[in-house]
């Protein structure tokens, strides 16, 4: 029997695991097939670094996230495996030819579904030994998620073309819809697989919300919570532009330093503003969701939306990024009536129209190789036709537009806020502590800055202040040996 | 960067400057009429300079200036500017100076260079402390295993000492506190996260692209002073930086026109496979980035054909229009008329 304990401070220098993670370890030592849905902040990426770093296996890890893979890539490293990879469509032919010819020095390989459906690439992986086969963000595969890759649907095949390697499927937050759907989709039977769920409740997250009368008074109210809130914040948008606009807005009008991230970003920004968070050299980000991978800060205080989240499942996930050390920690989600609207045009603008779905269907060989048009292919390939496919769509844009009114919902509820959230993920709370939950309990509004004295703690480590000055720099940078 | 900056940099007060065509020529679209105007506005030192910065709007930018009083625009996009333009561009040029530093971006990719000594600097600091656990930056695939590589093969080298005192060498050689200040910031390592442009512009009091432009020129002088150094343990950081003078097409088609023994556009055509046009294009590009003595014009352009040339050119022969040398040369083409054109400027930069 394997000493867990004594491995993960071998290997990785903790004392102990987090809830759930030595329960998905002991399954997969077990051999057993597993499906994990651990909250936000919950160690997922340790559980299959651990398990290649006891048995030297390699580990395959499809990921979804293009634009963030270097970014967990970066994390494996920084966690100290070094033989580590990601192949994905945004590097050029030379790079992914090079990695390809190298495939068996690297122990853990980062692979997006839509690589792994290129002939070419899963020949190569499947020519290696695979020791662990991971599903990221698996909710993903489930048509009932809201983030469903059409390539994800093919992960079922894949895996049973790679002779069925153990395999772990991991999200953060999935209904129990969702759960049976990806385990039907991967050909699992659910007795087949042991299925870990850990409750999506985080105690120590503050929820309220704020429904604002108009624009000018929700940028007033971002203003005045920024200026007094203690500690490191997040400020999620779903406009890249107005990350900057806003934190602009807030460098200027605020003492506190802000800055903004976005995925449109060039990686030495992104790689730096992230660096600066975590060593809190600034106190606020202003985000779009692609803010967060890539970052492993503890004390975060504060998650302010400004604008909606897709849903309420991407909702729990950004909020989990605040108070990762459990101390207690706040959501907020700013509301004013148009972010309905702003949300409505984003579901609109994700779903093809009628018109343009039926001039494709006319039109295939304008869906090659068009990455906006990938769900409509996937369909077409699979012999749908045209008027299955609007009704699948038709279905989505429903689901969105779902999605959209059990958030509005939330802001809007005269009822406990935690209760309201949890029942979408099946889960009860038993205990609520009526002084540390919601505004429904408590009068938050009327008494924030009390709330903000008494729970949100700033960080000594957050305080510094850059130095400037040459010398200090590079004294500060290398530690001379005599 | 912002482009109205550097059109204020790049602009003259007295001639009216192709605005579409300095930002091609910084961001280094390889055209012959990019490389032309390059060669006219004395900008052809800077080609490619800017090229992984993204330049916006050249529109807007032109609209900016115009709205500052800094320049005149008039159609095309041709810009000129004022007196007020000149004065900001003195204050901006005293900024950057000495300007002509910028030349050695377009000869090697310093772009590149500073990612890796940025990364090198951030391994190194890290290894001092003896921490495996930082985020380590990605410069894409290929430079992530070059830095890997030589960190590997230099560890033992006591780099931290090295980095010091190169750093502390090369940023009190400098002209004043301020660039070395502007120089420590673009790094990042141990406790020391680094600064972006626009964080650096608000304490310096300088405009993000002054910080930008002058990151260039100081890593453009880092670069020459450790290729100096054949001792350096960052030699391997050098490498694969050299950016070639000409297209690697042109400059097959010119090898080759210079080697057969009697040389023809046509026969290069049909020898390379490749349209007629497409040789007078490389032909231009070759003459426009080589010195006068090693372009062959008279191969190129008959006697009679350059004194038809000479007695019709107006003192501005930069400027002038084949459209108005073709009404006083009936059979003039194209590209002998652009190839007087950049024998003569040359001559001129010579004399």
């Amino acid at each position: 029997m394997i000493d867990l304990t004594a491995e993960l401070h071998r290997y990785l220098g903790f004392d102990s695991f987090r809830p759930g993670q030595r329960e998905v370890l002991e399954n997969l030592f077990a051999g057993r097939d597993t499906l994990a849905i651990l909250p936000t902040g919950g160690g997922k990426t340790l559980l299959y670094q651990l398990y290649g770093a006891i048995t030297h296996q390699r580990v395959v890890i499809v990921s979804p996230l293009i634009s963030l893979m270097q970014d967990q890539v970066s994390r494996l490293q920084y966690l100290g495996s070094k033989r580590v990879v990601a192949i994905t469509s945004a590097m050029d032919f030379q790079e992914r030819a090079a990695i390809l010819r190298n495939l068996n020095h690297y122990q853990y390989i980062y692979v997006s579904p839509e690589m792994l459906s290129n002939r070419n690439i899963f020949e190569m992986i499947a020519r290696q030994s695979i020791g662990l086969f991971v599903i990221d963000e698996a909710h993903c595969i489930s048509e009932w998620g809201p983030d469903f890759r059409p390539d994800y649907l093919r992960l079922g095949r894949i895996r049973h073309q790679l002779e069925n390697p153990l395999t772990l499927m991991m999200t953060a937050t999935a209904t129990q819809r969702t759960r049976d759907d990806i385990l039907n989709r991967m050909g699992f039977t659910a007795t087949g697989v042991k299925q870990l769920v850990l409750p999506t409740n985080r105690s120590n997250i503050f929820l309220s919300a704020k429904i604002c009368a108009n624009l000018p008074e929700k940028n007033e109210q971002l203003e005045t919570l920024v200026k007094e809130l203690n500690g490191a914040g997040i400020i999620y948008f779903s406009s890249k532009k107005q990350t900057e606009q806003i934190a602009a807005m807030l460098s200027q009008k605020t003492d506190k330093r802000v800055m903004a991230y976005h995925g449109g970003m060039d990686n030495q920004r992104r790689f730096l503003i992230q660096q600066q968070f975590m060593n809190g050299d600034i106190d606020i980000v202003c985000a779009t969701s692609a803010f967060g991978m890539g970052i492993d800060k503890e004390n975060v205080r504060y998650v302010i939306h400004y604008h909606l989240p897709d849903n309420i499942q991407s909702y729990v996930q950004e909020i989990g990024r605040c108070g990762r050390d459990q101390q207690p920690s706040l959501a907020i989600l700013l509301y004013e009536p148009n972010d309905q609207y702003l949300q409505q045009n984003l579901i609109a603008n994700t779903i093809p129209e009628e018109q343009l779905l039926r001039y494709l269907y006319q039109h295939p060989d304008k869906l090659q190789n068009n990455d906006a048009f990938r769900v409509i292919k996937y369909y077409y390939d699979i012999g749908k036709t045209v008027d299955q496919t609007l009704a699948i769509f038709d279905q989505a844009k429903s689901r969105r537009i779902g999605e959209l009114n059990a958030l509005i919902q939330y802001i809007y509820t005269t009822g406990c806020r935690r209760k309201l959230l949890l029942q979408h993920f099946d889960e009860t709370v038993e205990h609520v502590d009526p002084e540390f939950c919601c505004d429904f309990h408590t009068d938050f509004w009327g008494n924030w800055r009390q709330f903000n004295q008494q729970y949100l703690k700033s960080s000594e480590t957050d305080q510094g202040v850059q130095s400037t000055d040459w010398h200090q720099i590079i004294d500060k940078l290398f530690l001379l040996k005599n | 960067m912002d482009l109205s900056t550097l059109y204020l940099i790049f602009g003259d007060a007295n001639q009216d400057r192709r605005a579409k065509a300095i930002k091609n020529i910084l961001d280094g679209r390889r055209t012959v009429s990019n490389l032309y105007w390059g060669l006219e506005y004395g900008l052809l030192p800077y080609f490619g300079a800017l090229h992984d910065f993204d330049l916006g709007d050249e529109q807007a930018a032109v609209d900016t200036l115009n709205k500052a009083g800094l320049a005149t625009v008039s159609d095309g996009l041709l810009y000129r500017l004022s007196s007020r333009g000149v004065d900001q561009q003195n204050q901006f040029q005293a900024s950057v100076t000495p300007l002509n530093e910028l030349a050695t971006v377009a000869q090697y990719d310093i772009v590149r260079f500073s990612r890796r000594f940025i990364f090198a600097v951030q391994v190194v600091s890290e290894y001092s402390y003896s921490n495996n656990r930082y985020y380590p930056q990605t410069i894409g695939f290929f430079d992530d295993q070059l830095i890997k590589r030589w960190f590997i093969q230099n560890k033992q080298r006591n780099l931290s000492n090295y980095f010091h005192q190169l750093l502390q060498q090369f940023l009190s050689g400098l002209e004043n506190d301020q660039l070395a200040d502007i120089f420590a910031a673009s790094l990042t390592g141990h406790g020391f996260s680094g600064l972006t442009e626009d964080q650096l512009a608000v304490q310096t009091d300088l405009e993000p692209t002054i910080i930008q432009l002058n990151w260039l020129k100081l890593y453009s002088r880092l670069f020459l002073l450790l290729n100096k150094d054949p001792e350096t343990p960052l030699q391997l950081l050098l490498t694969g930086l050299t950016k070639p003078l000409m297209s690697g097409s042109a400059k097959q088609t010119f090898d080759l026109f210079v080697s057969v023994r009697q040389p023809d556009p046509a026969t290069i055509a049909q020898l390379r496979k490749i349209k007629l046009t497409t040789v007078y294009e490389h032909l231009i590009e070759a003459a426009i980035e080589l010195p006068l003595e090693q372009f062959p014009y008279q191969r190129l352009l008959h006697k009679q054909t350059i004194t038809n040339l000479r007695q019709a050119a107006p003192v501005n022969v930069g400027e002038w229009q084949f459209k108005a040398a073709k009404a006083q040369i009936a059979d003039l083409q194209f590209f002998e008329f652009r190839l007087f054109q950049i024998s003569e400027r040359k001559k001129g930069d010579n004399d």
